[in-house]
């Protein structure tokens, strides 16, 4: 009975969240159109595309260049009232929304992937993993310091230790990619121990295993600065938590049961508070993403924030915006999947 | 064994460390019960109730200023007991409590069969399968049905929890059941429902209750013999029977005089002032600033335990 | 985890009980002083002023050095390093020496100029440049100067010869090119030393000569130097003025960047800007978040349930992303991004709990009975709702204002910010872009970044402080 109720809760969370993207990816849009940008690209891609087509075409290509150009002009007109581009803004907007939902985001202006495709899609796509294991890796180095280390703190609180990881929280407040500025200066700048940034040495060791140990050592300075970052609020946040989660009436019952005090940690204090930690891990997660960008440009590493930062630079404005609603998606399903796991851990949930 | 009672416990104490000084909670207490008998010890909120709940199953808080006197439980003292051995062979299997607000006594995201049948599986080693299927009887027992043993806490309502908590509590059959305010959180009806459930139980099986609660008429329909607490301290034990018709203690009298009678016309009285505060008690019987029958002793001395009856202690000197 | 609603503040408890913590005054010194540093600051440098300095306009920075490290850094490298120094043909002193001796018969006028300084510091000039501001006709024919160098022991070194294009003209003696072989070809005949490559102008003007410049190692020549110029003009009415400017390595109390401007003022700036943009975005979010939350909490039903979808939503709109977005399609100053930020985060994770505490004060007696006696909902509202949930907001309001500092840094970071202010993440965008890691210049980085810290850092202290305050529960653990 509890199956079909998890998974009619997680088909309707599924729902909610994509109607929910498509609005977030529909804002993007009209806030992006609102200065034309987009009617820009697509129309100067689609001219573009049917100038290639009309020059390769055996039909028109000998002809002399002022009637091409009258040709061209004459199909992009048509192929602009064939899509409906011509029409108002806000239907303008709904055939751009169905683009972006279905990812057919254009093509970039400037840059390409590195396998070549002008495909804002490929693009994009592409560097998706990189971040993915950067910050996924960083967040779950995090998440079970932030466990461990709170949860021996809850023990002893009071203590020495206890105080000063209290009185350095406010160091969380400054962002990683802050900390890497000064982990690059310290570690590479002045001791050359560890590279300024990118993702593997220049030029990649042919062995894989090398070029995995590589791929390593250039994550060590971004992860350490989301590390330390996080370190002390994360550390006194989970202190804190499984000190009220302790104080619960039912944890003193446990132990009046006289059950030892591992089972009550475990059972009692631990997975009462699973769906809270869960769903600050998936905050926390979501907060990554976002910080994902500068932290890129600040390590050279290779990923979705570095694409943004090069589109910026270039004003590749189809890459900018397709990189948002990647991040739309890339958000939705975090907090798609936190809400599975929600559902799997919270025994509420499953039952109503 | 005639003589020994079953549990006998003597000069208690349990003080708090707390910023503003030392709390006595409970201040050299000293009583026994025996097999099968049934204890109430009334008092008002702050009185020190609860605490000595705590003391007698070793629930400290981690500001214990001081906490000795001797617990014998069958003849065994208790406080000699080292944690590991107090958890493994006496919480649960021999005193077991039955918890104010029972509500929260549970933990949410465990099934209730399961939490009923832990103890079996912790301190019998019984198996799981076992285990549940006397969690159920357990249930069974205290009126509720089987099938919420596979529910969770929040499916059940505030009786059906505070009965399955009871059942918790009796799945060890232990000697000793405390029930501190067990039924305070609860309407009156199902209030009523859980007092007959209890006095079901404990004809039918034997058990040592301490009932713990501000109610004194709630306390007479269970009680054997009760004990008033004022300040810390017992002022007044005795047999249940004397206790309600004729109180010796003037803080008693003035508790029964306060509590209305259903068939008879009572004009009711009340106890002027507040109660002390267990940071600094008055000097000499505690109860002295209130008591209108106090003597000059009263605020010089503390009265001792004096047996005015057989197996009736008051502590006041106007029995000296 | 309710916060215990029962609690009556009081303004001068709080902050009696806020003293009483290290933290809490340790951040109310800090913050008090960045405050008051933000006044001075906007109230001796108005922003007009400083958007003109920053631009940099008319050249206003020209005699400063370029990069220069603040002079406070002689302590740590334990060497005399070169401050800038100015010797103008105009000036009344000692050492300056300016002859002009007409030609008679002839509208001709020979100039003999002389600019002596003494240099003894340990390192050499960063730069060395020559102003000139002659008077002339470019039409007709211009002044022909021949320019000398003389160093402390008399050795007389032919730097250029030229004829005048510009009566403001600008020699830059360091990075000439032509000068530069002129010195090399001047030493090897002279000297019979021929200097490595890496040895630069200024070190073969101001470096004893001695064979270990081949291998370029040079020592600086300590004493007096003299810059000679011999000028010719042909011209009625025609002079010759000029200002050697030999650039230092160090410059004020912050140094220096590429364009030569004095890092202090984007310093002494992005502090106003810094605590108006965190302040403000925190101050505007949280009281926005306070209506919302209320609202939601007290009509509930439908309004609750809307309220509840948009935050969803915005949940799933990526901030960063979409802020950015903004920045580079519409070049937005300052206090555009500010209000988009807002935008973005009114409906944000913020109004779940003051929502949740809404509903609980909601079901309160003294609120069933204020309802009884007829009080309308916005007495209600602003009576009894709305104290209960101010306070827990203060600690959340003030800790938030790093993270939005640190956001106003990024953007900078990534070019997006204001374009005309300056800004300290304006100067680590600058440092980065420049090399400053690769170059050493540590001091680009690290002082704006000591005012970032500073300020995330009171900020954050301050709001711990209050939390412990205005959270019992948090004290008691």
């Amino acid at each position: 009975m509890s199956y079909k109720g998890f998974i009619r809760y997680t088909v309707r969370r599924g729902v909610v969240l994509f109607l929910v993207v498509v609005l977030a990816i529909y804002i993007t849009i009209i806030v992006a159109n609102m200065g034309g940008k987009i009617d820009e690209f697509v129309k100067g891609d689609l001219y573009l595309q049917i100038a290639q087509q009309v020059k390769r075409d055996p039909q028109y290509k000998n002809l002399p260049g002022s009637e091409q150009e009258k040709i061209i002009k004459m199909k992009y007109e048509q192929e602009i009232k064939r899509l409906g581009l011509d029409k108002p803004f806000l239907e303008r907007s709904f055939i751009y929304l169905k683009d972006a939902i279905t990812l057919n985001l254009g093509r970039a202006l400037y840059m390409t992937s590195d396998s070549g495709s002008r495909l804002v899609r490929n693009i994009i796509l592409e560097r998706l993993p990189a971040t993915v294991m950067l910050f996924t890796t960083a967040m779950i180095i995090n998440f079970f310091i932030h466990l461990f280390l709170g949860l021996y703190l809850s023990r002893n609180y009071g203590s020495l230790l206890d105080k000063i990881v209290i009185a350095l929280a406010p160091t969380s407040t400054i962002p990683g990619w802050f900390y890497g500025i000064f982990l690059i200066l310290i570690f590479a700048s002045w001791l050359h121990i560890l590279p300024y940034g990118g993702f593997v040495d220049v030029p990649p060791p042919p062995d894989p295993v090398d070029y995995a140990l590589s791929v390593l050592k250039h994550m060590i300075l971004p992860l350490a600065s989301w590390i330390i970052s996080g370190f002390f609020l994360g550390v006194y946040g989970t202190r804190t938590f499984f000190l009220i989660f302790s104080t619960e009436d039912y944890v003193e019952a446990a132990r009046a049961k006289g059950l030892p005090g591992s089972l009550i940690e475990r059972r009692y204090i631990l997975r009462p508070a699973l769906p809270p930690i869960i769903t600050n891990f998936a905050l926390g997660l979501i907060g990554s993403w976002g910080g994902a960008i500068i932290t890129e440009t600040v390590f050279n590493w290779p990923g979705l924030g570095l694409v943004t930062w090069k589109a910026i630079q270039n004003f590749d404005t189809p890459v900018i915006i397709g990189v948002t609603v990647i991040y739309a998606y890339l958000l939705a399903i975090t907090v798609f999947l936190l809400d599975i796991v929600y559902g799997l851990v919270d025994p509420r949930i499953k039952l109503q | 064994m005639v003589g020994v009672a079953m549990l006998e416990v003597e000069n208690l104490r349990l003080y708090y460390a707390t910023r503003k000084g030392v709390v006595k909670a409970v201040d050299r207490v000293s009583f026994d019960l025996e097999r099968g008998e049934t204890l109430a010890i009334v008092g008002e909120s702050g009185c020190g109730k609860s605490s000595m709940a705590k003391a007698l199953t070793r629930l400290l808080p981690r500001n214990v200023h001081t906490y000795d006197g001797v617990v014998r439980l069958d003849g065994k003292n208790l406080m000699e007991l080292s944690e590991e051995e107090f958890r493994k062979n006496v919480r649960w299997s021999q005193i077991s409590i039955v918890f104010q607000g029972a509500q929260n006594a549970l933990n949410p995201v465990l099934k209730v069969g399961f939490q009923i049948a832990e103890p079996l599986m912790v301190h019998d080693g019984v198996p799981k399968e076992e285990a549940l299927k006397k969690a159920r009887e357990a249930l069974r027992m205290v009126g509720v049905h089987e099938s919420f043993a596979d529910r969770y806490p929040f499916e059940l309502s505030g009786g059906m929890r505070q009965r399955a908590v009871i059942a918790m509590a009796l799945i060890t059959n232990p000697k000793l059941v405390i029930l501190d305010e067990p039924t305070s959180a609860l309407d009156v009806i199902t209030q009523a429902n859980i007092m007959n459930l209890l006095k079901r139980i404990k004809m039918e099986r034997n058990l040592s209750f301490i009932f713990i609660t501000h109610d004194i008429a709630l306390s007479s329909e269970l009680a054997d013999r009760v004990a008033v607490m004022y300040a810390g301290q017992i002022v007044e034990l005795t047999d249940a029977e004397e206790f309600y018709t004729n109180p010796k203690h003037p803080y008693s009298q003035k508790l029964m005089a306060s509590v209305p009678t259903l068939r008879t016309d009572k004009k009711l009285e009340f106890i002027p002032g507040a109660p002390p505060s267990l940071l600094a008690p008055p000097p000499g019987c505690r109860f002295h600033p209130r008591c209108d029958k106090a003597i000059p002793r009263c605020g010089e001395e503390e009265p001792p335990a004096i047996e005015v009856k057989e197996k009736h202690y008051v502590k006041c000197w106007l029995y000296a | 985890m309710v916060s215990d609603v029962g609690m009556e503040y009081s303004l001068k408890g709080i902050v009696k009980e806020l003293l009483s913590y290290k933290s809490g005054i340790a951040s109310v010194l800090i913050l008090a002083l960045l405050i008051g540093l933000s006044v001075y600051t906007v109230v001796t440098i108005p922003p007009e002023q400083a958007i003109a300095m920053w631009r940099g306009e008319n050249n206003m920075w020209i005699e400063n050095p370029r990069n220069a490290a603040p002079e406070w850094i002689t302590y740590f490298v334990h060497k005399n390093l070169p401050k800038t120094i100015k010797v103008a043909s105009w000036d009344r002193r000692f050492g300056v020496v300016k002859a002009v001796a007409p030609i008679p018969d002839t509208t001709l006028k020979k100039i003999h100029i002389e600019v002596s300084f003494d240099y003894n510091y340990d390192d050499f000039p960063s730069e060395v440049n020559v102003f000139f501001k002659a008077k002339f006709n470019a039409s007709k024919t211009t002044p022909l100067i021949k320019m000398y160098w003389v160093k402390p022991d008399g050795t007389k070194i032919p730097i250029t010869e030229f004829t005048m294009r510009d009566p403001d003209q600008i020699l830059y003696i360091s990075v000439d090119q032509q000068i530069y072989s002129g010195l090399v070809a001047w030493l090897q005949k002279e000297k019979g030393v021929k200097p490595y490559k890496t040895v630069t102008t200024q070190e073969i003007l101001f470096g004893k000569i001695s064979p270990s410049m081949e291998q370029g190692k040079v020592e600086v020549e300590k004493g007096t130097y003299k810059l000679v110029v011999d000028a010719t003009t042909y011209n009625e009415g025609d002079d010759v003025d000029l200002k050697l400017v030999v650039y230092g390595k160090i410059y004020g109390i912050a140094g220096t960047d590429h364009l030569r401007r004095p890092l202090i003022i984007a310093l002494l700036w992005g502090t106003p800007v810094a605590l108006a943009f965190g302040l403000t975005a925190s101050l505007a979010i949280s009281i926005i978040q306070l209506f919302i939350a209320t609202i939601s909490g007290w009509y509930a039903g439908i309004v609750d349930s809307i309220i509840q979808r948009i935050t969803e939503i915005y949940m799933i709109i990526p901030f960063l992303p979409f802020l950015i977005m903004m920045a580079a399609f519409y070049k937005l100053d300052i206090w555009t991004i500010l209000a988009v930020v807002i935008v973005l985060s009114i409906f944000g994770a913020g109004i779940k709990s003051t929502r949740a505490l809404v509903m609980q004060i909601k079901e309160y007696p003294y609120v069933e009975a204020a309802k009884a006696y007829g009080a309308s909902d916005a007495r209600i509202i602003t009576l009894y709702i709305i104290p209960k949930i101010l306070p827990p907001l203060v600690p959340g309001l003030i800790g938030s204002v790093p993270g939005f500092v640190f956001l106003e840094a990024a953007l900078s970071f990534l070019g997006l910010g204001d374009p005309y202010l300056p800004t300290w993440g304006k100067i680590i965008n600058d440092a980065r872009n420049n090399g400053a890691l690769y170059k050493g210049y540590y001091y680009w980085i690290l002082e704006p970044s000591f005012m970032l810290i500073l300020t995330a850092l009171a900020f954050a202290m301050l709001g711990f402080a209050l939390d412990k305050i205005v959270n019992p529960r948090l004290r008691e653990m």
